[in-house]
C-alpha cells in the first residue's frame, strides 16, 4: 500500500466520521486532526483510531496506533492527515 | 452457523479458564484461549494461542488474528492471573512486578485491543477477574490484593469509557475455589478465610460461570462497572 492510498483511506474515514457527526467539512492532507483548530475532539480521535485500525486489518494490514512511539513523539503523528499517513506508512514498512 | 458467538478467555490452560473454555464450548460458542504454554484442550471450536498476556505486541497480534479469522469477539474474560502469597516484608519487588504484569497490565492490554473492535460492532461484554483478597485486605497477599484492587478500578473506568460503544465491563471476585492458584495455601488459612464470608462454603466453578453468564447475557446491557463477589463478601 502506497502513502497515497493510505492518505486516501484516512481522508475517507475522517470524512465519513465527520459526516456522521453532522460536522462534515472539506478535508485534505493539511487538515488538522488533533490539537489546536482540530476537526476532531478527543472522542472523535478515539473513533478514528478504531476505524483506521479495523480498516487496515480488513485489508490484512496490522497497525497499532496506540504504540508508545506514537504517544511519546514530540510532534504527535495524529496532528494532521499527512503526519498520520506518514506514521502509518512507517508502521507498514 | 450465522450467529455463533466468539468468546475470548485468557489463561485457559488450567483452573477456572480451562473450565470456562469447556463450559462455553458446550454452549456452542467459538472459544479463543491463550496461555503461556500449549493446551491439551482439543475441540473443533477451540483456538489456542501460546501467548503471555504481559507481552503487549503478542497480544495485539493475537487479537488481530482472531478478528481476521472470526470477524468478531463478543465476550472477553480476563481470567489469566498469578498469585503471590507472602508477607510484604518477605516480598521482593520483582514478585510485585510479576503479579501486576499479568493481573493488571495483561487485563489492560487485552481489554484495549478487544474493546476497539467491540466498539466497531457497538456491542461487547468484558468480564475481569478480581478476588475477595481485595475487599478483605488479606494479610500475606499484599501484591495480589493490590493488583486485584487495580483490576476493580480498571473495570469501573472501562465501564465509563466504553459505555458509549455499547460495551459493558464488570468483574467477578471469586472466593476460594480449589485450583492451582491456592494449592500452596494451608487448609487452616482457607478455613479462616471462609469464616469471614456470609456463606461458609468453598466456591465452585459453577458459581463462577453463573455470574459470568449473568454479566454476558444479552439482557444485561444495563449492568456495568459492577463487582460481584462470591461467598457473601461485602
Amino acid at each position: 500500500m502506497t502513502i497515497n492510498e493510505i492518505t486516501k483511506s484516512i481522508i475517507s474515514i475522517v470524512s465519513e466520521y465527520l459526516e456522521s457527526q453532522g460536522t462534515g467539512s472539506d478535508i485534505d492532507v493539511k487538515t488538522v486532526l488533533f490539537g489546536k483548530n482540530a476537526v476532531l475532539d478527543s472522542m472523535g480521535l478515539v473513533n478514528i483510531v478504531i476505524d483506521l485500525e479495523s480498516h487496515f486489518l480488513d485489508n490484512d494490514i496490522e497497525i497499532s496506533l496506540t504504540s508508545e512511539s506514537a504517544m511519546s513523539r514530540k510532534q504527535s503523528p495524529f496532528r494532521t492527515i499527512a503526519t498520520l499517513a506518514e506514521f502509518i506508512n512507517e508502521q507498514i514498512k | 452457523m450465522i450467529d455463533q458467538r466468539v468468546i475470548f478467555i485468557t489463561g485457559t490452560r488450567k483452573g477456572i479458564g480451562r473450565y470456562l473454555s469447556e463450559y462455553y464450548l458446550d454452549k456452542n460458542m467459538i472459544v479463543c484461549g491463550c496461555s503461556r504454554s500449549e493446551s491439551d484442550l482439543k475441540h473443533p471450536n477451540y483456538y489456542h494461542f501460546e501467548v503471555d498476556v504481559t507481552d503487549e505486541k503478542s497480544v495485539i497480534k493475537m487479537v488481530s488474528n482472531v478478528l481476521k479469522k472470526h470477524r468478531r469477539i463478543d465476550y472477553l474474560l480476563n481470567n489469566a492471573g498469578v498469585a503471590s502469597m507472602n508477607h510484604s516484608l518477605l516480598t521482593p519487588q520483582v514478585t510485585v512486578e510479576k503479579v501486576f504484569k499479568t493481573n493488571v497490565f495483561g487485563t489492560f492490554s487485552m481489554s484495549r485491543e478487544v474493546a476497539k473492535f467491540m466498539a466497531k460492532n457497538k456491542r461487547g461484554r468484558i468480564v475481569n477477574f478480581s478476588s475477595v483478597a481485595a475487599p478483605l485486605n488479606l494479610e500475606g497477599e499484599s501484591a495480589y490484593a493490590a493488583s486485584k484492587a487495580s483490576v476493580e478500578q480498571l473495570t469501573k473506568i472501562f465501564a465509563k469509557e466504553f459505555a458509549t460503544y455499547g460495551i459493558t465491563c464488570n468483574a467477578i471476585g471469586p472466593s476460594p475455589i480449589y485450583t492451582d492458584l491456592i494449592k500452596n495455601v494451608g487448609k487452616d488459612k482457607i478455613d479462616d478465610l471462609i469464616k469471614r464470608q456470609a456463606l461458609k462454603n468453598i466456591a465452585t466453578m459453577e458459581d463462577v460461570s453463573n455470574v459470568i453468564d449473568f454479566f454476558i447475557s444479552d439482557l444485561s446491557s444495563s449492568i456495568t462497572g459492577q463487582i460481584i463477589y462470591l461467598g457473601g463478601i461485602f
